[in-house]
């Protein structure tokens, strides 16, 4: 199935990320991850839903245009 | 490839009760109990709350340097600050978690079960094409070096995140409305009853959720709150967190800060698959309405423990055969929280204005004969919708 790109991808800004893994279930093609306390985002995954943006308690996740 | 029976993934309340009680089942089994984090217990991401009678089934809080404070009182605060005060016997405990999960997990070790700090999975996977080794090869990271361990029974006590029941097939995804976002400070220096823990419900202060005051001494307490992120007018937790704290302790000390998601949802679907079991907030097992989830999750861990310990002494760890765990759950704890599921959907519709009332109504009842049964019972008088959910709830 092919996928279609999303206008907008979810990033994370690290410096402010807690990593408290709240975004982590909210994603609905997983595409968030949280490794060696690390939150990455798989931007060949990400749909650009934007579920994770506003339940992030301190704001570290964002909407950038897709490049 | 260091083989074991059951590796347990969190050492969480729920997984240092699972593999605390596999392996006082089964003495001859070898268990793991992972912890990703250098210290068990630590970062604490938790208001700390617990209730006595649960608590009691696992530890015993009296004297213990776990227990941070006793409290006697429930205060519910109105969204206009209204008091009100609940009377209730032998409430709770507002633990301190570094040394509550430290505690456990050397009850654990103390059986027979081995600790890992700074022990991370990153991924399992199985040969499912039958025939041969059917255990699951769970990755670990640990000081930097991949380890394989070959596993009977992998228990996933991983918390919000809940990776193992992503690995396993499992759906653990939570939608938007059902996912809490909490902020919480310790603050010093603030006056507030020690003997009481505060819980104040308003759609300005915390959409969706609540904001709660957890004395762990006299003048300390875990401040903090969680809300809904659908309902917010488009600030974060933390926002919302510092506005009350500003408002309402403008002069204490933020001596340290957490945040964190709590899933206020029902326990997902499945529970388990071929050789795992999902315990704890992993599995969604935090009561919806309260949002506390330290006692659910150590009957979770002891009901997981024990089924494991079982399957593997019969050579059976088939998802037919885990499934047991699913149901004894259900039937201890995962129905009532689809009642409470339901409460809670009952009481989105409720506004402030609703919860002033209601305190100042409530107040006029003396305070010894005030309990959560007779509120409610008020809140039904005052807002007739609540009770078709109120006659499933009891009925």
């Amino acid at each position: 199935m092919r996928r279609v790109t999303p206008d907008t991808i979810a990033v994370v800004d690290l410096a402010v990320c807690d990593r408290c893994g709240l975004c982590l279930p909210l994603c609905p093609p997983e595409a968030i991850h949280l490794e060696l306390n690390v939150l990455t985002v798989d931007r060949a995954a990400c749909t650009g839903c934007e579920k994770c943006v506003g339940p992030c308690p301190v704001g570290a996740l964002a909407m950038v245009a897709y490049a | 490839m260091p083989d074991v029976d059951v590796l347990v993934v969190g050492a969480g309340p729920a997984g240092a009760v699972a593999a605390c009680d596999a392996k006082q089942a089964a003495p001859g089994l070898d268990v793991v109990l992972l912890e990703r984090d250098r210290a068990v217990g630590s970062p604490v991401r938790c208001a700390e709350g617990v209730g006595d009678a649960g608590l009691r089934e696992f530890a015993n809080p009296d004297g213990a340097d776990w227990a941070a404070r006793k409290i006697t009182k429930v205060i519910f605060l109105a969204p206009d600050d209204t008091e009100v005060l609940v009377a209730e016997r032998g409430v709770g405990w507002i633990l301190d978690r570094t040394r509550f999960d430290a505690h456990l997990a050397a009850e654990a070790a103390a059986a027979g079960a081995h600790v890992l700090v700074g022990a991370e999975a990153t991924g399992m996977s199985r040969n499912r094409r039958g025939g041969g080794d059917d255990r699951w090869h769970v990755r670990v990271k640990e000081r930097g070096q991949d380890t394989v361990y070959r596993a009977r029974v992998v228990i996933g006590a991983d918390g919000v995140e809940t990776m193992v029941g992503r690995w396993a097939g499992l759906d653990t995804r939570v939608p938007a409305r059902d996912m809490e976002s909490c902020a919480q400070y310790v603050l010093q220096g603030i006056e507030c009853d020690p003997d009481a823990i505060y819980l104040q419900f308003s759609e300005a202060i915390a959409p969706g959720g609540y904001a709660w005051i957890f004395p762990k001494a006299v003048g300390v307490a875990n401040v903090g709150l969680g809300l809904v992120a659908l309902k917010t007018d488009g600030r974060n937790a933390r926002q919302y967190l510092d506005a009350w704290v500003d408002r309402r302790f403008p002069t204490a000390a933020r001596t340290g800060y957490t945040v964190g998601g709590v899933i206020v949802h029902t326990t997902i679907k499945k529970t388990y698959a071929d050789g795992v079991m999902i315990v704890g907030d992993a599995a969604h097992m935090i009561n919806p309405l309260s949002g506390g989830g330290i006692t659910n999750a150590m009957k979770a861990g002891r009901l997981a423990g024990t089924t494991a310990a079982a399957a593997i002494c019969a050579g059976d760890t088939s998802e037919r055969r885990l499934a047991a765990y699913h149901h004894a759950w259900m039937e201890l704890l995962g129905e009532d929280h689809l009642k409470y599921y339901r409460i809670k959907q009952a009481l989105e519709s409720v506004d402030d204005e609703f919860f002033n009332k209601l305190a100042r109504t409530v107040n006029k009842i003396p305070a010894e004969k005030r309990s959560i049964g007779r509120i409610f019972a008020h809140a039904l008088i005052r807002h007739p919708q609540l009770i078709p959910v109120a006659a499933r709830f009891f009925v």
